[in-house]
């Protein structure tokens, strides 16, 4: 199946070329400076790459936006766990559970943990894309309109199921997400809705700067209501660096432990980021939240341990869960780039930037690209894994360096904050309503936590409302209004099954609940 | 200098207050954070501005508004443009992908940017068509053009297993279908909407014979095709160049006078008997009110650009269509353009193919049912947990005093949106900085460190490491 001569080509392309490897480490730096900044999302980081796109050659310049992309998502991880501000939308789904164990000091274990998982599901994408590239493209081409819109719903489903809390409260947190996706011009109708005149709020809430709000801000203003007692003393400096050095130890048995125990989790998460990430449209945070998802659902199975050991053993879950998580979205990138390369249909925004720099070069995707130019695809397997193997050394890195932020007075540490989330929101659009949304929501997030509402399924609500209305819309103009027209092709009716079987069995849970409460 | 001075004697006699609620009502720690704050962000401005007096145009960063999201056709024209315009003007060409609303965000933005010549939209045909469809107040008289350099003209294709080899086979199963065909090619209302209402019309079919879905953008439309959702796609030949050159679909035909260069084996709906043609356009434009002379120099520098080989040599391999005139023959253009889309946008056949079969207020409608489901087991859930001690409840300080200071941080922030374009982003955010170091009790010296090293550092970061355009405002940044 593989091409031995053309994959022996591509190797000496990829691997013995200086400049590839010192254009792969700028691009490493680069990617984990941008990922790391609130507001600029990996998609951003690639499109301001692509003027010098122009002066490179194809290899170089694939290999700049492969590891830009990687290094960026798993950058998304350090302000998602030190600060509570997902840094992408892809760590939106584990805010809560990372940032747990900053509480506990344990920024560190959680942030090494991403970074070998993400590492491990980048190199498992290239290796499952290097396999089945072709057949996983056809695959994709199965999925239409209708498709989708089950897809989407069982995305949102994840969000209930990942939830704290009870579930009705998860699923309003989701409706007003919902909610907030239906505001503006609606792009099935191309009609102005809930804008109450205001021309900003045409091209709707921006879900970024929405983001940085519900997570972020909204953490500035719980603290200053509530965890602002100054009388609450900080570790000493001492201590917290002993504690590092200790974790760093616990974390290589940790890792090594997860490597053993979880092999069968780790291929499912990297299945699902890979079959996922095809999907034109879903990209890596939808990936991220049906990983986490069923990371959760596979442990509900384990049995409950109570007391102290439980409180390990719950540490622990949340670890696995965490890492099953990103080993999703970061696999999940190489799978967005085989619909690119065999139909030219991209996979997700930064693939779609590819198809550009490709064309450029002259170089266009397409089923004769395996053809003609087999060795350039070769080196493209071959360069995530070479991205996935620098992200190691800079990752640890920039885990070393931010975790300085913890030791920064709350005093500089919070204004900080403040400004970051006030330029980053701006920085996406260059837009002041941008920085006002994230305020708005900044003080959502406040009420919700308040009235102890989880947050997370807010934002998934607002990723995912346009597109799931939007399919929605599609599949039944498609049908002439007939709603079985959404159950009848063979996979729209797997796909609905999946969904009705997922919501029955969180049901029948939740009335289980209830029951063993009664009693 | 002699305003360091003033500021170190300033800090050596001034008493730090710890306690940040007493600060804020106190009015002589207030005025003499104040003047003290005043005197180092003046001593910190001489050192590092310089003078920014305003010189020859163009002395700053320029900005170039793209409607459209990145990774893009014009979103890739315009990153093109704003590096050969970075040569041609010697200052740097900032892309801002303003998107949403269908092109409405971007185009309204860029007509409503100050007319200082530093803002620059690349517009596209969605300038013609939003205002007369009621979406948008902007239209091209809002716009002083500076040059058109590109169009495309729409296209029908169709999968290479569909039985479909002419226009003429189209046209006739369009004619005896009892069921309408769907297609797409992007969002309901869009261009090449547009374009093949307009064409179904031209042949004396109803309208009803074709069902537009609602798909945003050409590339999930093809997807679309290919997964067999749909019928026939209606977009450019850029667009969907990929799956031509693989052979999975078909072009049956370019709306033009004249074969493209991209795919000259394509005919053209005239040749297939079909007087009807419709293309998109993108040209760079700037806002009405900008100074002449500044004009001139934009004008120029466009013209040098559309017409240099290296953008020729862009725009061929892209598969892009070059047509390049300059600000006279364009403003011509855009007229004759608009007046075609009144006529086109307002016939009978566009209004009536654009009812929906789904309402605009539907999905809103079901989110609110199940809002309404799911509002009382979950105040019921609330009632159970509160009996638990919370922890806001465990905060011993239940004075109302804790509530002033998340109003002074979301003021802060309000009073920064509403001034940070007037007095630049530097300044604002140092001003906002110290408030918040106020108010989350910072000591003297961090407050310092904060306001005057946070705000140029951001600066530094954003505007110049990754090229954020940021509020410009007295001081130069």
């Amino acid at each position: 199946m593989v091409d031995i001569g053309a994959f022996t080509e591509a190797a000496a392309q990829v691997f013995a070329r200086g400049d590839v490897w010192l254009i792969v480490i700028a691009a490493a730096l680069y990617g984990v400076f941008v990922g790391a900044i609130p507001g600029l999302t990996a998609t951003m980081a690639v499109a301001l790459f692509v003027p010098m796109a122009y002066w490179l050659d194809p290899i170089a310049a694939i290999a700049a936006i492969i590891t830009m992309a990687a290094c960026a998502i798993f950058a998304g991880d350090l302000p998602t766990v030190l600060l509570r501000i997902p840094g992408t939308p892809a760590s939106a789904a584990y805010v809560d559970d990372a940032y747990a164990f900053t509480r506990r000091g344990e920024a560190q274990r959680v942030l090494r943990l991403g970074l070998v998982c993400s590492v491990i599901g980048g190199i498992f994408g290239a290796i499952a894309m290097m396999m089945l590239g072709g057949w996983l493209a056809q695959a994709a081409g199965w999925f239409s309109v209708t498709e989708y819109f089950w897809l989407f719903l069982i995305g949102l489903t994840c969000a209930v199921i990942v939830a704290e809390g009870p579930r009705s409260k998860a699923v309003l947190s989701l409706l007003l997400g919902l909610f907030f996706s239906t505001i503006g011009l609606s792009a099935a109708h191309q009609e102005p809705r809930f804008t109450l005149g205001i021309a900003s709020l045409y091209s709707g809430i921006s879900f970024i700067p929405a983001m940085i709000g519900l997570f972020g801000m909204s953490e500035v203003l719980l603290n200053l209501v509530d965890g602002a007692a100054p009388a609450k003393p900080r570790p000493p400096v001492e201590s917290a660096l002993q504690r590092s050095t200790h974790s760093l130890a616990l974390t290589l048995q940790e890792i090594g432990d997860r490597l053993r125990r979880r092999k069968m989790s780790t291929l499912r998460s990297g299945g699902i980021g890979v079959l996922i990430g095809m999907l034109p449209g879903a990209g890596c945070d939808i990936a991220s939240w049906v990983a986490f998802a069923a990371s959760r659902r596979m442990q509900q199975k384990a049995p409950t341990v109570t007391g102290d050991e439980g409180e390990v053993e719950s540490q622990r879950r949340s670890l696995d869960s965490i890492g099953d998580a990103t080993t999703a979205n970061n696999a999940s990138l190489a799978g967005s780039w085989i619909p690119a390369l065999v139909f030219g249909i991209p996979g997700d925004s930064i693939t779609a930037i590819v198809i550009g720099v490709l064309m450029m070069k002259n170089l266009t995707p397409g089923p004769q690209i395996f053809d003609e130019q087999l060795p350039l695809v070769y080196s493209i397997y071959l360069l995530f894994i070479l991205a996935n193997l620098v992200l190691l050394p800079v990752g640890l890195l920039a885990i070393r360096v931010s975790g300085t932020i913890v030791q920064i007075p709350k005093a500089v540490l919070f204004p900080l904050i403040v400004a970051f989330c006030v330029t980053g929101s701006y920085a996406l659009n260059g837009s002041l309503f941008d920085v006002l949304t994230m305020l708005a929501m900044g003080i959502l997030g406040f009420v919700l936590v308040r009235l102890q509402m989880p947050t997370a399924p807010v934002v998934l609500g607002i990723i995912l409302g346009g597109p799931l209305e939007e399919r929605l819309v599609q599949s039944l103009t498609a049908a002439n209004g007939n709603i079985a027209g959404l159950v009848q092709r063979p996979l729209s009716i797997a796909l609905a099954t999946l969904f009705v079987v997922l919501v029955g069995s969180m049901l029948v849970e939740s009335f289980r609940r209830r029951d063993r409460q009664a009693t | 200098m002699v305003t360091e001075e003033a500021a170190n004697r300033e800090s050596a006699a001034g008493l730090w207050c710890k306690s940040p609620l007493k600060l804020l009502f106190s009015e002589r720690e207030t005025f003499r954070l104040a003047r003290f704050f005043c005197a180092a962000l003046v001593a910190v401005s001489c050192l590092v501005v310089g003078c920014g007096s305003d010189r020859e145009f163009p002395s700053r960063p320029l900005t170039l508004i793209c409607p459209w999201s990145a990774g893009g056709g014009t979103d890739r024209i315009a990153r093109q443009v704003a590096v050969q315009l970075e040569e041609e003007l010697g200052v740097p060409v900032n892309v801002v992908n303003a998107t949403g609303g269908g092109g409405v965000t971007g185009h309204s933005r860029g007509a409503l940017a100050s007319p200082d010549g530093y803002t620059l939209t690349l517009a596209t045909v969605e300038l013609n068509m939003l205002h007369h469809r009621g979406l948008s107040a902007i239209g091209p008289d809002d716009y002083q053009p500076l040059g058109l350099l590109n169009r495309d003209p729409a296209a029908l294709f169709v999968h290479k297993r569909s039985d479909w080899h002419s226009l003429a086979d189209v046209e006739a199963a369009l004619a005896e279908r009892a069921e309408p065909m769907n297609a797409s090619g992007t969002a309901a209302g869009g261009i090449w909407h547009a374009a093949l209402i307009g064409w179904v019309a031209q042949c004396g079919l109803p309208s009803e014979s074709v069902n537009w879905i609602s798909i945003n953008g050409a590339a999930p439309s093809l997807q679309e095709l290919m997964a067999g959702g749909i019928d026939l796609v209606c977009c450019s030949i850029p667009e969907a160049r990929a799956m031509l050159d693989a052979g999975e679909i078909r072009c049956l035909g370019l709306m033009a006078d004249e074969r493209s260069p991209a795919a000259p084996d394509v005919p053209t709906f005239r040749e297939q008997g079909d007087d009807w043609s419709l293309s998109s356009w993108r040209g760079l434009l700037c806002p009405h009110g900008v100074p002449p002379e500044r004009v001139a120099v934009l004008e120029a520098a466009v013209d040098r650009l559309s017409r240099s080989p290296k953008f020729a040599e862009f725009m061929d391999s892209g598969g892009f269509q070059t047509s390049i005139a300059d600000a006279s023959e364009f403003t011509e253009f855009l007229s004759r353009s608009d007046r075609q889309f009144a006529e086109t946008l307002g016939s009978p056949a566009f209004v009536q193919s654009q009812t929906a079969v789904v309402r605009p207020y539907f999905f809103p409608i079901c989110l609110g049912i199940l809002g309404l489901i799911f509002v009382v087991p979950a105040c019921r859930s609330q009632a159970a947990v509160a009996t638990e001690p919370s922890v806001a409840e465990e905060s011993d300080d239940s004075s109302p005093s804790r509530w002033i200071r998340p109003v002074v941080v979301i003021l802060a922030v309000i009073a920064f949106v509403a001034t940070c374009e007037t007095i630049g982003y530097v300044l604002a955010t140092a001003v906002l900085m110290w408030l918040l170091a106020i108010v989350f009790g910072a000591t003297r010296r961090q407050t310092v460190a904060v306001t005057l090293l946070a705000a140029p550092l951001l600066y530094q970061l954003f505007a110049r490491t990754l090229g954020v355009p940021l509020p410009w405002g007295w001081l130069g940044w």
